[in-house]
């Protein structure tokens, strides 16, 4: 993906007003307080267990810490997390490195 | 929509084991499957639930990523009526026995009338039966009590009232009688003539004025008592009384003098069948023929299931050899006879309380192989006949 389509996409989606994670294939993570978080357009589940969860998505990573976390559902693009959620920590990926 | 009501769904809970389980879960859900309630068990495990059509998929995977799959629990309906199905004579045994409930709950065990005569109470009864209500019958085809209250009223005159009451499975009825008043309020005036020629042997007026007397001879419609009480008065009562009189009848009676009879000489051939509506098949005898006249007698046996009836049959026809066997009595014998039938046949056309006093043979005779003769009757019954006198309005 070239850098003046990425630049494209952003000026497009700030012109005419559309939400950022459809044009920018950003993940969108929705919590309800600190005990679920809702997680759509990822791509991967990289890790999971009861402290920490890991999932790749189109531009990175992100890291999800918490105590007895849970997965309520698992569907292809998204994730229902369950449990005490403690923090959401974004790893970017190094550039060049993509799909 | 409702296939996908997670009821109707099966789901699977399972251990999943190995290293890459995350790897292995990715594929399954990029290839469609639905994980859900996934746990962390250790290190190496998780627990999670699966629809029971991603299992195939599953499996199609679990080698690739080295993952060993052990089951915990099933769920849903699916599950629950493949289990179901293996307990069949329980679920036979639940819908007999539910069968028996409703058809003994349904049934009628008892039927109780009060307040009527014994008389009154079999003839109720009788006609419930015919409306089809009888202990061990089914209710669920019966009529309404109400309807049943109708019928039973429009049908046994005698009855004033009856209150018809279902309750569970016995009948209750409770009647009362319609008393039939002997005199309307107002009474209509009437008189008493003679309903036949006679002579007057006994009377006894209880209402009315007499008019004749006893060892008179009557002519029909003559007036025998009135309910004029004064003479001339124009004040009627209802005249009440009995008139027992002497009447006479002729009686012509022809008897053959040779009397035929058919006599059966006890052989006899049946031909069993069954019969289903009004289609009868024969089933046994019937190539036994008999040219000879014969007498048939037919027979069908019904068969009862719970007071229903069921429609086949099995039918007897049963033939008996005739033999005719002609006899000549003697002439004695026969004019006997004669007398007899002659007799009966007075009876039946007069009232019950006429009776025979004397009998007298007219005139005898043999005419063309039959013995004639004319009887005379003496007879004595009531002749009062209650005639209504119109008042002139």
């Amino acid at each position: 993906m070239s850098k003046w389509q990425n630049q494209l996409r952003n000026w497009v989606s700030q012109y005419f007003d559309l939400p950022a994670d459809v044009m920018l294939d950003l993940p969108r993570i929705t919590t309800i307080g600190s005990i679920h978080a809702y997680i759509e357009n990822c791509t991967g589940l990289l890790h999971f267990s009861d402290h920490e969860i890991r999932i790749s998505h189109r531009r990175g990573e992100l890291s999800i810490k918490g105590k007895d976390l849970r997965i309520k559902m698992m569907l292809k693009e998204e994730l229902l997390l369950e449990g005490q959620l403690l923090s959401i920590d974004f790893i970017d990926e190094p550039k060049g490195g993509g799909d | 929509m409702s296939k996908n009501l997670p009821v109707f769904q099966g789901r699977i809970t399972i251990k999943v084991k190995g290293g890459s389980i995350e790897s292995f879960m990715q594929t399954c859900v990029s290839e469609g499957c639905v994980l859900s309630q996934i746990k962390q068990l250790d290190d190496s495990t998780l627990l999670m639930t699966i629809r029971v059509q991603d299992w195939s998929t599953l499996k199609k995977y679990r080698k690739r990523h080295k993952c060993r799959i052990q089951f915990v629990s099933t769920e849903g309906l699916p599950f629950f009526y493949n289990a179901q199905k293996k307990k069949k004579s329980l679920w036979l045994a639940i819908v007999c026995s539910c069968l028996a409930v409703f058809l003994l709950a349904n049934t009628l065990w008892s039927i109780k009338v009060e307040g009527l005569e014994p008389e009154l109470e079999a003839a109720v009864k009788s006609q419930l039966d015919s409306y089809g209500i009888k202990p061990g019958s089914l209710s669920i085809s019966m009529k309404q009590p109400r309807e049943v209250q109708r019928l039973l009223l429009e049908d046994i005159p005698d009855l004033l009232w009856v209150g018809v009451k279902k309750q569970g499975t016995s009948y209750q009825l409770y009647g009362v009688k319609q008393t039939n008043y002997d005199e309307p309020e107002a009474p209509r005036p009437s008189n008493i003539v003679a309903s036949k020629k006679g002579m007057i042997t006994k009377m006894f007026i209880s209402k009315g004025r007499p008019l004749v007397e006893v060892n008179d001879v009557v002519k029909k419609g003559k007036m025998l008592a009135t309910g004029e009480l004064k003479e001339d008065s124009g004040k009627y009562v209802e005249a009440v009384g009995e008139v027992l009189a002497e009447t006479w009848y002729r009686v012509e009676i022809d008897q053959p003098e040779q009397i035929e009879q058919t006599l059966t000489d006890g052989s006899s051939s049946t031909v069993y069948s069954i019969a289903i509506g009004k289609v009868s098949i024969p089933v046994w005898g019937f190539w036994r023929k008999n040219d000879e006249e014969d007498r048939e007698e037919r027979y069908e046996q019904t068969f009862e299931l719970f007071g229903w009836e069921l429609p086949v049959r099995i039918g007897h026809n049963t033939k008996y050899k005739n033999e005719f066997l002609g006899q000549q009595p003697s002439k004695e014998q026969s004019v006997k006879e004669a007398l007899k039938n002659g007799r009966n046949s007075l009876l039946v056309n007069l009232n019950e309380d006429a009776e025979i006093l004397d009998e007298k043979i007219l005139h005898q005779g043999v005419d063309r192989g039959k013995v004639k003769l004319i009887l005379l009757f003496k007879v004595e019954e009531n002749i009062a006949e209650t005639k209504y006198v119109s008042q002139g309005d």
